[in-house]
């Protein structure tokens, strides 16, 4: 009889022992942080007229600071138009340094692929007018996509044409870009399906216009 | 007596099953992860090694803080059927100096001089090799905590007059985002002694072949 209370007792305290400890772990987990080094500074030259165009954002795997996450929350920088009119978002999966498309995720706001962004509504741009010195920061809807560094990873945007996306500049081009690179190119290249080939970035390593953040939430 | 068989074979099973967690938890944690931002976006191609050492410089600065106590190197290969590597060394510097106070052996299938066959699918699985297709090839795992108080030059010296080295491209990186640095020098750099000194050469440029440094 007391060796079964010896042992309950004994198991039972080994057991609240092992809750605190992984109680202790799950602490950092849920703070926000940075999946790779986003954009330091927001600049706003160099905006082409976004009408018609995609932008494609590298997000390198061999970037990737080994947080670990099963989600992704990408943060797009305006600085100026009153509204952005997407015709569409996806995050696409390649080899490291590759093009070839392995995966294709969706991306959302409001969990539409398509949003209509309203700049100067102050409940999504708090500080108006919107400007390089009042850049509007929006959080994309969480990717449920653990970002590997096996792979990279390439975000794209199209701006539906239209006289709205005109005006719409993004946070580029920034000094300081992290470990991002983006470029833009005519029509929608949203639609690329798994084992199709990306657009040749003709731009380089130019930072990218809109996205300025990746992180874990 | 029955309550208190039932209380305890309760809490021992999910003390098991809280410990199975754990132990996956940590399992997870050893998964590929970078040590330092390595090469970003397409790469193009550079050939003809034979006779040279690339150096490549990891900067203890650069290091993101992930805890290893190895290290793994990918080389990326665009050109020819075979690299013959006359020998592979790691050599470790305190911050910015180039006095070297340590050198690792580095090593493929288990010797610092391999063969690389880069014609062969199960090297290289997308054949043929080229500027889009690089073959990133994954050395031994070296047995060495990167210390953000150190700099680490990555030394690869290609065999002299060798046919298959002088056909070689290594990867050439475009983007110029790595934490990651290198240059070249002729002549084999690899056998240099603790005490000595890394070649005064410009590490201003991403590295030749270089492209990943990783806990795995």
């Amino acid at each position: 009889m007391k060796s079964f209370y010896r042992l309950a007792t004994l198991t039972l305290m080994m057991m609240v022992l092992a809750a605190s400890a992984f109680a202790q772990k799950q602490v950092p987990e849920t703070a926000l942080v940075n999946l790779t080094e986003g954009q330091g500074t927001i600049a706003s030259s160099g905006n082409p007229s976004w009408d018609g165009l995609s932008e494609l954002v590298l997000i390198p795997g061999a970037s990737l600071m080994g947080a670990s996450s099963s989600t992704t929350a990408l943060y797009l920088g305006f600085t100026g138009g009153s509204e952005a009119d997407i015709g569409n978002m996806v995050l696409y999966e390649v080899p490291r340094n590759g093009s070839t498309v392995l995966k294709v995720e969706k991306v959302t706001l409001g969990a539409t692929q398509s949003p209509s962004i309203v700049l100067t509504d102050t409940s999504t741009c708090p500080v108006q007018p919107v400007s390089v010195t009042n850049p509007c920061i929006v959080r994309l809807d969480t990717v449920k996509l653990a970002l590997s560094p096996l792979d990279d990873f390439y975000f794209a945007i199209y701006f539906t044409l239209d006289t709205n996306n005109e005006k719409i500049s993004g946070a580029g081009q920034t000094g300081s870009q992290g470990a991002l690179s983006g470029f833009s190119i005519y029509g929608d290249q949203t639609r690329v399906g798994v084992k199709g080939a990306l657009p040749t970035n003709e731009d380089t390593d130019q930072p990218p216009f809109f996205l300025a953040y990746i992180a874990n939430d | 007596m029955k309550t208190i068989f039932k209380f305890a074979t309760l809490t021992l099973t999910l003390t098991i099953m809280m410990f199975a967690v754990s132990v996956s938890s940590f399992a997870a944690a050893a998964k590929a992860e970078n040590l330092v931002r390595g090469i970003i976006g397409p790469v193009a191609s550079n050939t003809s090694w034979s006779g040279y050492s690339t150096m490549a410089l990891i900067p203890g600065a650069g290091l993101i803080p992930i805890t290893s106590t190895k290290a793994v190197f990918y080389l990326g290969f665009t050109a020819g059927s075979e690299a013959d590597i006359n020998n592979m060394v790691l050599y470790t510097t305190a911050r910015g100096s180039s006095t070297i106070t340590a050198s690792t052996p580095v090593t493929l299938g288990g010797i610092s001089n391999p063969s690389i066959d880069l014609a062969s699918a199960t090297v290289c699985p997308v054949v043929e090799i080229s500027d889009f297709n690089p073959c990133i090839v994954r050395l031994d795992p070296t047995t060495i905590t990167l210390s953000a108080l150190n700099d680490y030059y990555l030394v690869v010296y290609f065999t002299a007059d060798d046919s298959n080295d002088t056909a070689l491209g290594l990867t050439q990186p475009s983007f110029g985002q790595s934490s990651l640095r290198g240059s070249y020098v002729t002549g084999d750099e690899s056998r240099l002694s603790v005490g000595g000194s890394i070649p005064n050469t410009p590490f201003s440029n991403q590295p030749y072949m270089l492209m990943y440094v990783m806990n795995d």
